[in-house]
């Protein structure tokens, strides 16, 4: 007995310090964090009045390269306005757009997703099908311009008979004088149409604009199509008027399908005649 | 003997507002975190009784803990730093300039052997420490590199402390 008394004398402090350890290893190793982050939660309070004063002045030495950052942020947020501002300015177009033609149209966004020019019969596909409301026969415009005619579709697509197409032809208008005919394309340049079928006695000067002329119910009336960079006499009766097209079908990104809400009722009086 | 313990009371308090509201907000490079608040360990008088030593060095690390939101890691290494304190004191101590009724500070000894001193302690603190907290041997070269250089850091910091703590004592 007394000789366990004398190794627990010569190792009690080897003993106080395994309890304590085990006491501190449970502490570190059964707490959860949130058991953690819980002690203390009254002296954060004090800490966090400290930190925020401290704060200030450690802010002052990052200035420099806050104000770098910032700088670059503007430029970045500047940017992205610009992008803003032209999708604003695309979308303003189109309602206006619908507005103007009195609620006769309505207009379907859609993508390009393939388009292609090098082609005599040149087909767009877009990413608007019938699940959007897009039918055949719909005529399909851009922010520039008259693009083509729906020739198909499918539940999520459309093919589009691009106005690049020699079998197409689109009811157009010289907008000074109001004269009609019709405008198609040659074949040759990818930039320019042909306008035939104006009466010789219209006045015709180069630069006047091209619009659609609402007749077939397609296109609804005034959409740019061109402007006459050419013409000339073919036949003795009627102009020949090359028309330079203001949509850029190379880089066709963001169209519109043109829904005519009276188109059915207008083909139905057509053909009883 | 009552203004001693208000002595260490009061280093007590400086050293961990020190380390709270400086010397935790600087990291360094990203994982260095000096550690002074053991200073107090450190200055303990040679003829504390050893139990005294742990209680106090349990005492200090759970402060720390809780003031930090880790709850037993700094309670551990301060516990383990004031185990091994009198085997580093046996082992460096250099008995003809120490005086062996006082404290084993700079002015009691000298500026190498106060320098040789911390950093010991502050190598068995910080190993502890930092293979606690990681608690892994994934990363050991990391950990190793953690310990090694916020060892230098911790053990630098603590002698600027104790060399402007020790004109004071002088003086007195």
């Amino acid at each position: 007995m007394n000789n366990l008394y004398e190794i627990l004398k010569r190792l009690y402090i080897h003993l106080i310090f395994l309890i304590l350890l085990g006491i501190s290893l449970s502490l570190y190793f059964n707490t959860t964090y949130y058991q953690k982050s819980q002690v203390g939660a009254v002296t954060k309070s004090i800490s966090g009045l400290w930190h925020k004063q401290a704060s200030q002045v450690t802010g002052l030495f990052q200035l420099q390269r806050s104000n770098v950052l910032l700088l670059l942020e503007n430029v970045r947020l500047r940017n992205e306005i610009e992008g803003y501002r032209l999708k604003l300015q695309m979308l303003q177009d189109s309602f206006m757009r619908i507005e103007d033609t009195s609620g006769l149209f309505r207009y379907i966004p859609a993508r390009v997703i393939d388009n292609s020019i090098n082609s005599r019969h040149n087909y767009i596909t877009l990413d608007a099908g019938s699940k959007d409301g897009a039918y055949k026969e719909m005529g399909v415009i851009c922010k520039n311009g008259v693009v083509g005619i729906v020739s198909a579709t499918t539940k999520h697509f459309a093919s589009v008979i691009s106005l690049l197409n020699t079998d197409v032809r689109v009811s157009a208008m010289h907008k000074k004088s109001g004269a009609f005919g019709a405008v198609s394309w040659d074949g040759m340049n990818y930039r320019r149409v042909v306008l035939d079928e104006i009466p010789l006695h219209v006045n015709v000067a180069v630069g006047d604009t091209i619009v659609t002329s609402g007749f077939s119910t397609i296109f609804p009336r005034d959409i740019p199509i061109g402007r006459v960079v050419d013409f000339y006499n073919k036949d003795g009766s009627f102009l020949q008027i090359t028309v330079e097209l203001f949509a850029d079908f190379k880089t066709l990104d963001y169209v519109y399908l043109v829904d005519s809400k009276v188109k059915s009722e207008v083909d139905r009086l057509q053909t009883m005649k | 003997m009552y203004s001693d313990i208000l002595k260490y009371l009061g280093l007590t308090v400086i050293l961990l507002l020190l380390q709270f509201l400086v010397l935790n907000n600087i990291n360094f490079m990203g994982y260095v975190n000096p550690y002074i608040y053991i200073l107090i360990i450190l200055l303990l008088p040679y003829r504390i009784t050893r139990w005294m030593l742990l209680i106090i060095g349990f005492a200090l690390g759970f402060a720390v803990d809780y003031f930090s939101n880790t709850l037993g890691l700094h309670t551990t290494a301060s516990l383990v730093l004031a185990y091994f304190r009198p085997v580093i004191l046996n082992r460096w101590s250099f008995k003809s300039v120490q005086d062996i009724r006082g404290v084993p500070d700079v002015t009691n000894t000298s500026l190498e052997w106060f320098v040789v001193y911390a950093l010991i302690a502050v190598l068995v603190h910080h190993f502890t420490l930092f293979v606690l907290e990681v608690f892994t041997f994934k990363h050991f070269w990391l950990t190793l590199v953690r310990i090694i250089l916020s060892t230098a850091v911790s053990t630098f910091f603590i002698v600027i402390i104790e060399l402007l703590r020790a004109p004071n004592k002088m003086s007195r």
